[in-house]
């Protein structure tokens, strides 16, 4: 069984020859660039700086000769520009604030302020910064944008809608290389075709526009769920019409290569609670997600893919409601995300991308040891029937001991025995 | 004794131009500024609190009535000075260094001060001295510490310690998504919770005890 038909397998519920593993075919399952720098080293690697695909959480590239190595079950398929606007395939070395050379999108300057670091929508620093990044950090955050105070009387809906556009035929052109690039590798193949998230908190402040406007601050976008519901369902009525028909094209090229969409992002889940009950998850979110799952799949052979982070066991029904076929990062240590208990309640019905070990605790604070007790038992428990695709709770943070990752792919090798 | 409940319902349902023409009516019947804040204010914050802890408020409906308290709390500020309205206490908070995130950090600054603490947000990337020079300044009981990344949840540590070498008085209380009670242990923070409401409560305990 290849890679592909290994993930394929155990997406339909099927045990296939052995567990299969992601890291790296998403921006929510991916690993640090430090953390890749270290993975290369030890296995031996050709030592150069690694290429950074997603600059906001400084994800790096798990190339062919890596994924050999760790075993790799899926592979990326990532859009032209990244979430500061900035070319991705366009690359320039940069030195991190943490001392590591690697390789960024040429659009991408660092402008050193005080104890911070900024960056720039498209790379243009005549315009307002849209992320810094402290010196001691790893990883950049948004600036707040837009306007301070919302005059309802004033909203406009065009605002919150700039970053949704149809294909171009140079954005298509793009996709079907780059897909095509995806699927010769011989791995299932992920694809984040963008624009189908609805309301992801990560993509509100638009990092990558120029001069953002409309509702872009953090809590009042959150408290425009409650207050302001009808101008929210708009929006997503129109950006998932807009997606539906973007995808459209691309199935149409090269849609058989492709196993599994990523839909959406936002994180519905705090580490104790929810950010919204069922009753309105049902009511805001569900239409608008149904639609494009049920086009998805209505017409492609594709999974589809939702992240969200935090305690979303009170939620997990109205997911497979709304057409979702896998749950990521199944945040173990969340308040009522027991693996035995998920898997139990609703194995059969959803796949699980991750929870293979808990990034807010062992991985990060455990010993090596830890670490594949924790690989074997999550293996165990969530690896019967299919279902399951490895990954850790969310990307490979910085600060994991390269140790413990090690003791992490190790321990998959010697359980999967491939 | 004046009716609250109007003012009480738009603070607790999160309605900020109602709590602001609200406390305004009540200042103009006269009403004193501790009486509007304990008897309605710190009520109707504790009540979506208690919501919030049930599961039955989320994080949404606690920033619409954290933002109408504030609404409020503004519009009674002159009356507090005139009438010297004394608080429960003075809380330093932030977002420790190298973190920057500050949404639930937030949440509890608004909480502590709808409940009726003086509270002196630092924002966030917030290092040690900062966090010290500042509860010295303004005598305060509690330091309050964030964060929400495992890689900077490791600098509470060195902020315990130089808040204890410094001598001062104030309680350190920490929380933040990776933060747990037996991270807390081993730091020697003073108090950990695991949410803005449980925060408010450790808060008035701490107090108490300083």
């Amino acid at each position: 069984m290849n890679s592909r038909e290994r993930v394929k397998t155990v997406l339909s519920h099927r045990n296939a020859d052995t567990i299969a593993v992601d890291f790296g075919s998403t921006a929510v399952s991916g690993m640090h660039c430090k953390v890749i720098e270290g993975l290369r080293k030890y296995y031996g690697l050709e030592q150069h700086p690694v290429f950074v695909h997603e600059p906001y959480q400084m994800l790096g590239i798990v190339e062919d000769d890596l994924a050999d190595a760790l075993g790799i079950d899926c592979t990326g398929a990532f859009g032209a520009t990244n979430m500061f606007g900035g070319t991705t395939p366009a690359w320039k070395e940069v030195r991190m604030p943490w001392g590591q050379v690697v390789m960024q999108s040429v659009n991408l300057p660092l402008v050193e302020k005080g104890d911070r670091y900024y960056t720039y929508p498209e790379g243009d620093t005549s315009l307002e910064p849209s992320a810094m990044l402290p010196k001691s950090g790893f990883f950049f955050d948004a600036i707040e944008r837009g306007p301070l105070e919302i005059d309802d009387d004033k909203l406009n809906i065009e605002d919150n809608l700039e970053e949704f556009s149809l294909l171009s035929d140079a954005g298509l052109a793009y996709w079907i290389k780059t897909v095509k690039e995806a699927a010769s590798k011989g791995r299932a193949v992920v694809a984040s075709f963008g624009g189908s998230g609805l309301g992801d908190i990560a993509l509100v402040p638009g990092m990558q526009l120029r001069e953002p406007k409309g509702i872009r601050r953090i809590p009042e976008w959150y408290m425009s769920t409650i207050i302001r519901t009808d101008f929210i369902k708009e929006i997503f009525r129109r950006q998932i019409d807009i997606a539906i028909q973007n995808l459209e094209k691309i199935n149409s090229a090269v849609g058989d290569l492709v196993d599994v969409i990523m839909i959406c992002g936002t994180d519905f889940g705090t580490q104790n609670s929810q950010f919204c009950s069922e009753e309105q998850f049902r009511d805001l979110y569900m239409p608008y997600y149904r639609k494009v799952n049920d086009w998805v799949h209505s017409n492609t052979g594709w999974k589809t893919f939702k992240h969200s982070c935090g305690a979303v066991r009170p939620l997990i029904n109205a997911f497979i409601e709304s057409g979702f076929d896998i749950l990521n990062p199944v945040q173990v240590a969340a308040t009522g995300m027991e693996p035995a208990a998920l898997k139990k309640d609703f194995g059969d019905k959803i796949s699980f991308w991750g929870g293979g070990v808990d990034t807010q605790g062992v991985f990060a604070n455990g010993t090596p040891q830890q670490v594949s007790d924790q690989v074997r038992k999550q293996c165990d428990i969530f690896g019967e029937n299919g279902g399951f695709v490895f990954n850790s709770v969310h990307n490979v943070q910085a600060n994991v001991p390269i140790e413990n990752v090690i003791s992490m792919f190790e321990t998959l090798k010697s359980i999967r025995n491939v | 004794m004046y009716n609250y409940s109007e003012l009480y319902q738009a603070i607790l349902k999160g309605n900020l131009n109602l709590a602001k023409t609200e406390v305004t009516k009540a200042i103009e019947n006269g009403c004193a500024a501790d009486e509007i804040i304990n008897s309605c204010m710190v009520e109707a914050m504790g009540e979506i609190g208690a919501q919030f802890e049930a599961g039955k408020a989320f994080v949404p409906n606690l920033l619409l009535s954290a933002r109408a308290m504030k609404g409020a709390l503004e519009i009674l500020q002159p009356q507090m000075q005139k009438e010297n309205t004394k608080l429960l206490g003075t809380v330093v908070i932030g977002t420790v260094r190298g973190d920057l995130h500050d949404i639930g950090k937030n949440l509890v600054a608004s909480m502590l001060e709808g409940s009726g603490f003086k509270v002196l947000n630092l924002g966030s990337d917030v290092p040690a001295d900062k966090f010290i020079e500042t509860a010295k300044e303004n005598n305060a009981e509690i330091i309050c510490l964030s964060a929400l990344l495992t890689t900077t949840m490791g600098y509470m540590q060195e902020i315990v310690n130089a808040v204890k070498e410094a001598g001062i008085k104030a309680k350190v209380m920490i929380g933040g998504a990776p933060v747990t009670q037996q991270f807390a242990d081993k730091i020697g923070a003073d108090g950990y919770s695991d949410n803005a409401n449980a925060a408010v409560t450790l808060a008035k305990k701490l107090v108490s005890a300083c």
